[in-house]
């Protein structure tokens, strides 16, 4: 038996669900076809989904799973020039034809796909992302220079996060982007994911006892993401997701995290998102991701 | 003495490439290694921390970094330790990380910053009779409470935390702020 998992033909944090709810119980027993033929555009958070899946599926000892490529030219272009077709080609069979194409990264991709693994890669994603950051983010979003170095440091602190708390290693991915039908500006975007223990389990041994009956994922990622706690008792901990939370206020970006059955999100006043949703299909480790919009020309 | 440490130099010989990026908690660790092993091996008084060939300074690093070299006192011994060559992002990055903490360093001027100051978590009586020390130098404690309008205890309350934090020398009877330079 084959379980086929359609791709969201707009593949972003809000088409997840469909995506995630898909898979059934986890580790799915099925063998499992990614049906990407449909699909038309997907945001960083979509891409690392699927990498994500794959990842999840092999640490699980499940069958290599199939994935069919777009049928849409210029979505594959656009899908391997951000790197993703290089590390989908090691997670799953592919079927379909795949550009001839590498990942040099088309102008608004700010980082490929990149694979965050150890300390050394969080060193390369900061290196590679300070070359483009400034140019968009002074130049087209119109934030102070000094954003981009906040940005870099926002990056840094997301990925090792991976590093040190998921048990695995997991992606990151950077695009600029502009969003339409929410908020009609550029946006720049990280997507961080990785097919870990998720926050609920990582903060466990240390924090389920205070919250009682209340622990689950949604009270796992209240704690992480609001108070600031780790699974370390050291306070230098756990400051990083704090770090990032108050930058993004500043900015009015939003930064939201699933893991688990749980999906908590600082909202901005231009999105309408929920805080805080619970009881969702479950899906392997932590999904991050940040938006950080252009910022009104009047304040600029 | 001063004992001048650049945290450039130990990042390209700990991580043994170009990067002037300090990010992730065990180059942070790496790097507060080979300082205290620079400050055990040195006769010097005051370890001023030269950050000034650094991009980026991340909460992970700022925390290994600064935030342990100060926790570990014994390692320390009576060494006072100063930073220079902050740029604004550091400030906040070190700021941040120390004020979790409840400790605090001192900064030489710099960039937006045209006179030394107190980095992390400090009363407000603290860092007002610190900013005085550096304006006019060496005080007795009743010529500093006399200075601000303050009672005697309230000034020497103030210069006691900052002389705990290492942030500020006294002979028993003057406080200085730490010479450098």
């Amino acid at each position: 038996m084959t379980r086929v998992i359609e791709v969201p033909a707009t593949f972003d944090d809000r088409s997840f669900e469909q995506f995630a709810a898909a898979f059934g119980q986890w580790p799915p027993e099925e063998k499992i076809l990614l049906d990407a033929r449909g699909a038309q555009w997907g945001s960083p958070f979509g891409l690392l989904a699927m990498l994500t899946a794959g990842q999840a599926l092999a640490e699980a000892r499940r069958e290599r799973p199939l994935f069919t490529v777009p049928t849409n030219e210029d979505v594959r272009r656009y899908w391997a020039r951000a790197g993703f077709f290089t590390y989908a080609a090691e997670l799953f069979e592919l079927h379909g034809k795949l550009p001839k194409v590498t990942a040099t990264g088309p102008s608004d991709v700010l980082l490929d796909v990149t694979p965050v693994r150890a300390t050394e890669d969080v060193h390369e994603v900061v290196e590679k992302i300070s070359q483009g950051a400034s140019r968009i983010l002074h130049g087209e979003l119109g934030l102070e220079m000094k954003a981009t170095l906040r940005f870099s440091m926002a990056l840094s602190e997301a990925c090792q996060n991976i590093v040190e708390h998921a048990g695995t290693s997991g992606w990151v991915a950077v695009q600029a982007y502009t969003f339409r039908r929410r908020l009609g500006r550029r946006v720049v975007v990280i997507a961080v994911s990785d097919a870990g223990i998720g926050f609920r389990r990582s903060l466990e041994s240390t924090h389920a006892k205070r919250f009682g009956d209340r622990w689950g994922d949604g009270a796992a990622l209240e704690a992480a993401l609001i108070q600031g706690v780790s699974r370390f008792r050291d306070p230098g901990r756990g400051q990083g997701l704090a770090f990032i939370k108050r930058f993004l206020d500043q900015w009015k970006g939003k930064i939201s995290i699933r893991s688990g059955t749980a999906r908590l999100a600082i909202v901005p006043p231009w999105d309408e998102d929920v805080p805080l949703s619970e009881h969702l299909p479950f899906f392997p480790g932590a999904q991050v991701q940040i938006i950080i919009p252009a910022q009104d020309p009047e304040t600029r | 003495m001063i004992q001048t440490i650049r945290i450039g130099t130990l990042l390209r010989e700990t991580v043994a490439s170009p990067y002037r990026n300090l990010v992730t908690r065990p180059t942070g660790a790496a790097i507060r290694n080979r300082i205290q092993a620079a400050i055990a091996d040195s006769d010097c008084h005051t370890a001023l921390l030269d950050f000034s060939d650094i991009e980026l300074l991340d909460l992970s690093c700022a925390d290994e970094v600064v935030a342990k070299l100060l926790l570990d006192g014994g390692e320390r011994g009576s060494r006072f330790v100063v930073l220079s060559g902050l740029r604004e992002d550091q400030h906040e990055a070190i700021e941040h990380v120390l004020t979790t903490h409840r400790l605090v360093v001192a900064a030489m001027p710099g960039g937006e910053h045209p006179a030394p100051r107190l980095l992390g978590w400090v009363t407000a009586d603290a860092r007002t009779a610190f900013a005085l020390l550096c304006e006019r130098g060496a005080q007795l404690a009743g010529d500093l409470a006399g200075a601000l309008g303050w009672p005697a205890a309230r000034a020497d309350a103030a210069l006691e935390a900052l002389v705990l934090h290492r942030v500020v020398q006294t002979d028993g009877d003057r406080y200085q702020p730490l010479s450098i330079g």
